[in-house]
């Protein structure tokens, strides 16, 4: 899946003579140690306190374990009672699956326009930069809570402004028909991250590329086309699988907004927040690390997929 | 200038379509903002006025929250800004440090089981965090650093997270090869070549790291509550909770007076942090 | 290769899970002194409360130094059972009832009788919340959930208090559709409650039903389908806002309550709740008896113990971690700065030498709890699993409000989830 990560077809051919002009197998060989020297944190990290938990995690997924309590070997007894007897399992897999779909595409389309907007050419850039990426800030902060309910609740905003056309509204935080998405819509108003991200990437892009088509006659929307979008595409694709993968682990909005339960009648029942309950309000930790390992098979297949997919549509400056 | 513009249709339409830009930002700008205004609003309301008073505009102004809420737990607000400072500032430096290392080389660099070692990074960011809290807990406890601050930095310092490693893999991808390819003929070996030519070209990667991270560490919540219990090691954020009770009588005004104060930091730092994220390729001059 | 073994050695400790324990799990600190744990939620008041009570203790034994673990209360559990599992329990933890036998059910609790003096408490309420016959947990006081009236509301609608020795759910639904109406829409006549086991537990005591009986559910299908017939009732006749503006409100908590803003005649809510919703309303409120079945029947209300001391099974310090509780339940100057924080003492000794210090809310309650005190039955200490209940009688009742599932079939479906929650 990371085919595309190593060196095709390098640019300069002759071996650079300060590297040694040596054989090529030493040369390979110097950067795979300088390669693993570069690691080095990462290796120390992943092996002392990185793997240790997730193997831990793995192991718990065939016990029954409470906390409390040591835990028991139950073998896939787990995983048996997630896939055949557990409707709310299902359920929360089809609100996740819902809440990906409709926001992931929703956010990262609003994140890049808005970046290609604020990017350059107007005055006053960095202060509406900072304003959109205010709600990011205030992130899972207990505030947003109260504020959902003060625009979507039964006397918020939505409704005042509704009530101006006679039209009646419902209290949509608390409507098992509507609350998911104004979860969605919630995820949509922070798209401060993947903006920031994109915002970055358009300034990796050489303004020397845009003066060179510029030259040759090419307007904004072949610019557009031909640099901006093509050079963007590691980002982009960087932001969708982030965000995928983000957004099925998608916990604290939740959490906040149905004060940890999910509610309505499970229409807000994150995957996360399933798994949160299992292990920790009632008990079932062994449970929820078989739920956890059921969403990294899942999130593992799409970024799978994800990678696949990328050869045919990403560019990157290194393999030209 | 205004009557050159007007009369001069390419520059007026570009005026006329620039104001429509700035017009349609502010108004969206306003929704975006509303719930920081409407933060503040509550910030400056009595008490008692915030919940039985709907609209933005206080019929009040009153700065008790903030004067109350300074002072409201067992030590006045600003140890907390100090202690979630340090934490922060430190988490930042070891993001910074390590996970470019590891993406320098992850993005650039050949060698032998390249591609497992990547698909491993990748899967660490896709098991959900509430399972490997216990695990992570009893690790921590037998290395007897309960109460300490090592269980939220040290991971930052050993690039325990992947989503910056990721973006900064796919930022320097970004990058032409040929930089490198002529720093080496140069005679720059990878150390170099990464500190002088690829850490420079990255640095709106580096900005976008050092301001996530920043924020996010600064807003996280239950870490900080799990390895920091003693009241006196509190951060901001699990300062803030306290003045919440769920079941009784909370403190919402002084609960958002001291938001907006804890969001200070994380705003100037964002404010500081953008001038690096917009200086890339394009105003480094290097072509 | 060194770090191989480090992982393998991790994943190893890791694995089994047992933990041979942190090594500040307790011990004496540098100055000689022994170093106890405490554990407790709540917000900065409590907070500070709790301080000086730790405080006060240290300076009568300076040999003990009491630590205390503070959370917030969404976070409480979460991190307790980390630390449990981790076999770093602090030596002193506070749980409430909902979490008491799913602690001592698993052996995490030390049996307290004999090791605390019990002599001045109420001895009907220790031994309500035993757990199997043992005493792992000593309440810190006791609620009553009870109806609260709003004076001014009642005012405006031109209702008198009704007489709540006779009161029926018929009565009182219909008088609240009555202020409902004169409201018209600016106040309602009452608020009801789904997220609280409370309420249907009473309401099954009046019909000689317990919620739960001896490892099961108690409550049959019949008393499911009237209780939820009551929401349909309320929420059909307007006597209560419709069922998506109740979720808000009652997620909105006691701050935000129909009561505590002036917008509702009636609500359902424990007696320690009073001081705030009195602060919040600025209103004179009025505790009230439950509205029973028929006139004469009983009112199925019952003491509550609000939190309870509990000592980890784990301690390495019981004697002190003993002394600590004994400290807390026993000595008239904790007594005298938490006053009713944790509910009103059991202690009767204490609860004579705090009256005169207490709030006038909280006096309230006294003077409500007293005068209904012969009324009153214990409250039954939830099975292990009984945690997930909560959550169970939550969404079936917005269910059921929200039309998507009919009484009969939520109550087949509550009976088959919630046995099978409290089995396991």
């Amino acid at each position: 899946m990371v085919d595309s990560l190593s060196l095709k077809k390098p640019v300069v051919t002759p071996p650079a003579p300060a590297r040694g002009s040596g054989p090529v197998v030493n040369r390979s060989r110097r950067e795979a140690l300088a390669a693993y020297a570069f690691l080095i944190p990462w290796f120390v990290g992943l092996f002392l306190i990185t793997v240790g938990p997730i193997v831990a995690s793995f192991y718990l997924s065939f016990t029954n374990y409470s906390l409390l309590e040591e835990a028991e070997w139950v073998g896939l007894d787990n995983y048996v009672k997630l896939f055949t007897e557990d409707p709310r399992f299902w359920a929360s897999l089809k609100v996740t699956a819902i809440y990906v779909v409709v926001s992931v595409p929703l956010q990262l389309g609003f994140a890049l326009a808005l970046a290609l907007l604020l990017d350059r050419g107007l005055r006053g850039l960095s202060f509406y930069r900072s304003v959109y990426y205010l709600p990011s800030l205030l992130g899972g902060s207990v505030a947003i809570a109260i504020l959902w309910r003060k625009i979507f609740g039964a006397d918020g905003l939505v409704n005042a402004v509704l009530g101006l056309f006679g039209v009646e509204g419902t209290s949509y935080v608390n409507n098992p028909d509507t609350a998911l998405s104004t979860l969605i819509l919630l995820h949509v108003w922070t798209f401060g991250a993947p903006m920031v991200i994109f915002l970055a990437g358009l300034r990796q892009i050489p303004s020397s590329y845009y003066e060179a088509a510029a030259i040759d006659g090419a307007g904004a929307v072949q610019q557009f086309r031909s640099i901006t979008l093509p050079l963007l595409t590691p980002i982009i694709f960087f932001n969708l699988v982030l965000e995928i993968i983000k957004s099925f682990q998608s916990f604290t909005q939740s959490f906040i907004v149905s004060n940890g339960t999910g509610g309505p009648n499970d229409s807000t029942l994150f995957y996360t927040l399933y798994l949160y309950l299992k292990g920790f309000k009632h008990y079932e930790m062994g449970y929820a690390s078989a739920m956890a390992w059921v969403l990294v098979v899942i999130i593992a297949g799409l970024t799978g997929i994800n990678f696949l997919a990328s050869k045919y549509w990403v560019f990157y400056g290194d393999s030209k | 200038m205004a009557t050159a513009s007007s009369r001069n249709p390419v520059l007026y339409r570009r005026r006329v379509s620039r104001g429509a830009k700035h017009l349609m930002l502010i108004g969206f700008g306003l929704v975006m903002l509303y719930p920081l205004l409407w933060m503040i609003s509550s910030s400056l309301k009595p008490e008692e006025l915030i919940f039985r008073e709907p609209g933005l505009i206080p019929s009040e102004i009153t700065f008790e929250n903030y004067t109350e809420g300074w002072d409201a737990l067992a030590h006045p607000f600003s140890y907390y800004l100090w202690n979630s400072a340090l934490i922060t500032v430190l988490s930042v430096i070891g993001n910074l440090a390590a996970c470019s290392l590891a993406a320098y080389s992850f993005a650039r660099l050949n060698f032998p089981l390249k591609k497992l070692w990547f698909a491993l990074m990748l899967g660490t960011i896709m098991l959900p965090l509430h399972v490997v809290i216990v695990p992570q807990y009893i690790m921590f406890a037998q290395l007897d650093m309960i109460n300490t601050i090592w269980p939220l930095i040290l991971p930052k310092f050993l690039a325990h997270d992947s989503f910056f490693i990721f973006l900064m893999v796919q930022f320097i991808r970004t990058l032409p090869r040929e930089l490198d390819e002529a720093a080496s003929i140069d005679g720059a070996g990878y150390w170099r070549t990464f500190f002088r030519v690829i850490l420079p070209l990255c640095t709106p990667a580096l900005a976008t790291t050092a301001i996530f991270t920043f924020i996010w560490t600064w807003n996280d919540f239950f870490s900080q509550l799990l390895y920091l219990n003693n009241p006196d090691n509190f951060t901001v954020p699990v300062a803030l909770r306290t003045f919440l009770d769920s079941s009784g009588e909370s403190s919402w005004g002084p609960m958002f007076a001291m938001s907006i104060i804890a969001l200070g930091p994380i705003f100037g730092f964002f404010l500081a942090g953008q001038k690096y994220l917009i200086r890339g390729m394009a105003t480094t001059g290097l072509k | 290769m060194r770090s191989l073994k480090t992982v393998a050695l991790l994943a190893a400790a890791a694995l089994t899970l047992t933990a041979c324990g942190g090594g500040d799990g307790g011990g004496e600190s540098a100055d000689g002194k022994v170093k106890i744990r405490f554990s407790y939620w709540g917000s900065d008041s409590r907070q500070k409360l709790t301080e000086q009570v730790i405080a006060a203790f240290e300076k009568k034994n300076p040999n003990i130094d009491v630590v205390g673990e503070f959370s917030d209360w969404p976070s409480y559990y979460e991190s307790l059972a980390t630390k449990v599992a981790a076999n770093d329990a602090p030596d002193v933890m506070t749980l409430e009832i909902r979490g008491l036998a799913e602690y001592a059910g698993r052996g995490a609790l030390l049996d307290l009788a004999g090791k605390v003096n019990t002599a001045d408490l109420d001895q009907e309420v220790l031994k309500a919340n035993q757990v199997d016959g043992k005493q792992y947990a000593i309440p810190t006081g006791v609620n009553v959930f009870a109806m609260y009236a709003n004076k001014a509301v009642l005012d405006k609608a031109g209702v008198e208090l009704p007489d709540d020795k006779t009161w029926t759910w018929d009565d009182y639904i219909k008088l609240s559709a009555k202020i409902s109406e004169a409201g018209k829409g600016e106040y309602y006549g009452t608020e009801y409650t789904s997220n609280n086991p409370t309420f249907p537990t009473i309401y099954a005591a009046q019909r000689g039903e317990k919620l739960y009986d001896n490892g099961k559910i108690g409550i049959s299908a019949d008393t499911l389908k009237a209780w939820w017939g009551t929401f349909l009732t309320m929420i059909e006749t307007k006597a209560s806002p419709d069922a998506a503006k109740m979720n808000e409100i009652i997620a909105g908590g006691v701050e935000q309550s129909l009561i505590g803003t002036n917008k509702g005649a009636f609500g359902m809510w424990w007696s320690n709740q009073l001081g705030t919703l009195s602060k919040v309303s600025g209103s004179e409120l009025t505790m009230l008896r439950m509205p029973k079945l028929d006139a004469s029947g009983g009112n199925g209300m019952f003491l509550q113990p609000a939190m309870h001391w509990t000592i980890s099974s784990k301690t390495e310090h019981p004697a002190e971690a003993q002394k600590f509780v004994d400290f807390l339940l026993n000595d008239p100057e904790a007594g005298g700065i938490l006053l009713s924080d944790r509910g009103l003492p059991i202690n009767s000794k204490v609860l004579e030498a705090i009256k005169g210090k207490l709030t006038p809310a909280d006096q309230q309650s006294v003077d409500f709890i007293e005068q209904i005190r012969s009324e009153l039955t214990q409250a039954i200490v939830p099975p292990k699993g009984a945690s997930k209940m909560e959550d169970i009688i939550k969404r079936y009742t917005e269910a059921v409000t929200a039309g998507q599932q009919t009484p009969e079939d939520a109550a087949a479906k509550f009976l088959e989830e919630a046995n099978a929650a409290i089995s396991g």
